[in-house]
């Protein structure tokens, strides 16, 4: 531009002001950009009732079709909606009747179960065994890939005669019932009409609750079930959102946003206290806090001298003290004591680091480097708590942190160059022995980095074994043989731990069930 | 006049545009590989009780145990069709998941982007113009304050004061335009510092220029100044620092989403990116690159609007 122009412009006296009328212009602009995008999302609390129930999740559900996924956020919101063919006692575990109201085995690998006759879906359409037989039979159908499909891949086959459903299994399976106490069951003929991807969007089940909305990514909206058979719920709707951040729950605990939190960490736990109108439900679940050697390559902890000096040199009261705060209790074993095949009799884990350093020399093992494989799935503060354990008796650790779809690659590999010891926490939701040391043990299974031929066999007979005596008896020798080999060591019994309003009256169970037709809250 | 000026000729905008389209290809090429490279979302697909014969069964379900090229030649035969595939996770078509998103991502970047320009720029022509003066020393320490602290604590702090303290603003979610206020300040206090420091030097540049100490003998006032004769000359570097810094914004802002609960494009690349769901992840990348490229588009573009020498010069390069 020419400079005497310019000049020539300041000089030339104006009344409307050039620069003045863009920015109007620009503003304008981007106030009617903001109003459009704003367009574009729906105020959460748009017909949210007064006494909604307003609970904070992790992440958003991945799917509301109760037969593709089963992880806790998921299945939190969708067995609400559904009804599942068995459920547990909340107290003691046991298996009681739900939509089958009593089953027996015919014969070793066949099971009947007698439906309850009355139940409808939300549509109106009666829940048959029919219903039961197809919701069985989707998560085995290749097609449809359901990541369940490994929890029930014994079943060979359900089918349905009148309110009978029959399930066989390819053998004998003592975990059979177990599993079906995670089956949701959902209505043949509505999935079959509208197709699996619809269906998911819009929901129908038997369930205490129905889908009123739900906007993908933020929150589901559950009002009620009217038709529900069972007695009728005191929280009438109820909002599941998604706050990933823990922090971020606390604060809406706080500011009252939210009524219950899910999954809080010991130190948010202790947060929660400090505010007299919000309480801490917890309870012990059958989660486990472990750590699983590599005895194939692992380096020093190939010996299993040094794999129990490891164990002898973790402070276990320390990690449940200071870092679990309280939330967690000491184990024997690698299963809890709600799970089948506990046996009580074993010790309780102790820290004993002299015996630690007696069997480090003992293995010539002083000053081996020990490599620690984890990912920030895993809470940092125990494995670097176990690094300083094992440096007080003369190992050095070494940390190899990687995001979890590379930890998960290098760990399953089956060339189990991953390392000597890794931290983890496992919970089969199937209250069994089985679905614990199998996975993690068993020869050739993804988790496993031990070989013993003895330990397979004991495993494989107690998989197919349904007498109860027969299988605990298999797995007192299975505990005994891991005591000895030690492939793995339990840290401790990992708790559930809520935040909540004073208000919410909810008693927690050991199963990280989340059924809202059991929570109640005291009116203000 | 003013418009005749404008450098929008079609070989010019149909130049950007096929360097765009390579630069696109490009990006999602090697986002394909590097994916595959680094874990399988079958794994983190399975229980955790799965064996071997359940994860290949995913694999194979996915398209997984295909070879790279033919699932990258599959890939791009239904990309150029508008197809980005399913989500393995969700089931549903990457394109819906992200189109579910976008609304929350535009609204807090335009948001986010209008207050960082607001308090920036006004920021940075008073601490120019008042160089060395008590407004400088008030005002820079509490830009680099908000440039200096990290977005997980900014946030936290506001939604103690406002939402705990005080209870005026929701903390998280979107319960209307109030839930706004905290994420797009968080956010703002990032970039607007960086647009406060871009403005001051821009301007101080200007002010040592000729034109200015005319105007100011001929007897025009600080405002008059700063609006008619340095806005148009310091505008340049700030528009493209708002340029990159609402690209940024749009391809979703991670942190400041996970702590306000706010459902936009960087929450569902997190997540995405750590369950290995291809599909999803490689439609973000499409999605981020062509709103990077249209975002430096659109902000050449208006170079020559801002300043015809600019356009000249565009316009002399390419014919």
């Amino acid at each position: 531009m020419n400079p005497a122009r310019r000049l020539d412009l300041i000089d030339r006296p104006s009344h409307r002001d050039p620069s003045m009328m863009r920015t109007l212009l620009a503003v304008t602009a981007v106030a009617a950009c903001l109003a459009a995008t704003a367009c574009g999302i729906r105020p959460a609390t748009e017909g949210r009732d007064r006494g909604t129930l307003v609970i904070d999740t992790t992440n958003y559900p991945t799917t509301l079709d109760p037969g593709k996924q089963y992880d806790a956020d998921t299945y939190s919101v969708y067995r609400n909606v559904f009804d599942q063919l068995l459920r547990r006692n909340p107290r003691t575990g046991a298996t009681v009747p739900w939509i089958a109201t009593s089953w027996r085995q015919s014969d070793p690998t066949t099971w009947t179960f007698a439906i309850r006759p009355g139940m409808t879906f939300s549509d109106g359409s009666p829940v048959t065994a029919a219903d039961a037989a197809f919701s069985i039979n989707r998560i085995l159908d290749k097609k449809y890939a359901s990541q369940q499909f490994a929890n029930f891949s014994m079943i060979s086959k359900a089918t349905a005669q009148g309110s009978t459903l029959t399930v066989r299994t390819t053998v004998p399976s003592p975990t059979l019932l177990s599993y079906l106490t995670t089956l949701s069951v959902v209505p043949q003929k509505y999935v079959s009409q509208v197709g699996d991807e619809k269906f998911a969007a819009k929901p129908i089940g038997s369930g205490p609750y129905t889908v009123v909305s739900a906007s993908a990514g933020t929150e589901v909206h559950l009002r009620a079930n009217p038709h529900w058979w069972g007695p009728t719920p005191q929280v009438r709707d109820a909002v599941f959102r998604a706050v990933p951040n823990v922090a971020s729950r606390v604060v809406d605990l706080q500011s009252r946003k939210a009524d219950l939190a899910v999954n809080l960490t010991p130190d948010a736990a202790d947060q929660v206290k400090r505010d007299p109108k919000l309480a801490v439900l917890s309870t012990p679940t059958e989660r486990i806090a472990y750590l699983a050697f590599n005895t194939i390559k692992g380096g020093a902890a190939n010996d299993p001298r040094v794999r129990r000096a490891i164990a002898a040199a973790i402070d276990y009261p320390a990690l449940i003290k200071n870092l679990q705060r309280g939330y967690a209790k000491p184990v024997n074993s690698l299963v809890t004591p709600l799970a089948f095949g506990y046996d009580k009799r074993l010790p309780v884990n102790t820290h004993d680091p002299a015996l630690a350093r007696r069997l480090i020399a003992e293995a010539g093992a002083k000053g081996a480097t020990v490599v620690m494989a984890t990912s920030p799935s895993f809470n940092p503060q125990i494995v670097q708590a176990i690094q300083a354990d094992l440096g007080t008796v003369g190992l050095k650790v070494q940390i190899r942190g990687t995001d979890q779809a590379t930890y998960l690659k290098k760990v399953q590999d089956p060339g189990h160059d991953w390392g000597a010891v890794r931290f983890g926490r496992w919970s089969c939701s199937c209250l069994d022995t089985d679905g614990v040391v199998y996975p993690l043990f068993h020869t050739g299974e993804i988790w496993s980095s031990y070989h013993s031929a003895t330990f397979d066999n004991l495993v494989e007979r107690a998989r197919q074994v349904t007498d109860r005596g027969k299988r605990a008896a298999l797995y007192d020798s299975v505990f005994q043989l891991l005591a000895h080999d030690l492939p793995g060591v339990g840290l401790f019994q990992d708790y559930a731990i809520y935040g909540a309003n004073a208000r919410v009256r909810w008693t927690p169970d050991a199963q990280e069930s989340f059924y809202l037709d059991t929570m109640k809250v005291r009116r203000r | 006049m003013r418009t005749t000026a404008v450098p929008a000729t079609p070989r010019y905008v149909a130049g950007r545009v096929g360097q765009a389209l390579l630069a696109l290809f490009g990006v999602v090429t090697i986002v394909f590989f590097a994916l595959r490279l680094s874990g399988d979302p079958a794994r983190l697909l399975v229980p955790d009780g799965a064996k071997a014969s359940d994860v290949a069964r995913v694999r194979e379900r996915l398209g997984l145990s295909d070879s790279l090229w033919h699932q990258y030649a599959t890939f791009l035969g239904h990309a150029v069709r508008g197809d980005l595939g399913y989500s393995y996770v969700q089931n549903r078509p990457a394109t819906d998941l992200l189109a579910e998103r976008i609304p929350y991502t535009a609204n807090l970047a335009v948001a986010a982007l209008v207050l960082s320009l607001l308090f920036g720029v006004t920021v940075g022509v008073i601490t120019a113009l008042r160089r060395g003066r008590w407004q400088e020393r008030v005002l820079m320490p509490i830009v680099l304050a908000g440039q200096s602290m990290p977005a997980f604590w900014t946030g936290l702090l506001l939604v103690l004061l406002f939402s705990v303290g005080l209870r005026w603003l929701p903390s998280t979610g979107y319960d209307g335009p109030l839930s706004l206020v905290l994420p797009s300040v968080t956010l703002a206090s990032l970039s607007a510092a960086a647009i406060a420091r871009v403005t001051r030097g821009a301007v101080l540049e200007q002010l040592s220029q000729d034109y200015v100490r005319t105007a100011r003998a001929k007897g025009a006032g600080t405002w008059r100044l700063v609006t008619r004769h340095l806005a148009r000359n310091a505008a340049i570097p700030v528009l493209t620092v708002g340029a990159l810094e609402l690209a940024n914004l749009l391809g979703g802002a991670v942190v400041t989403e996970v702590i306000f609960a706010w459902p936009g494009l960087g929450q569902l690349t997190v997540q995405s990116v750590a369950a290995r769901d291809f599909p999803v992840v490689q439609a973000i990348v499409v999605l981020a690159s062509a709103v990077y490229v249209v975002v430096n588009l659109g902000t050449d573009l208006l170079y020559g609007v801002i300043d015809r020498r600019v356009a000249g010069a565009v316009q002399g390069g390419l014919s």
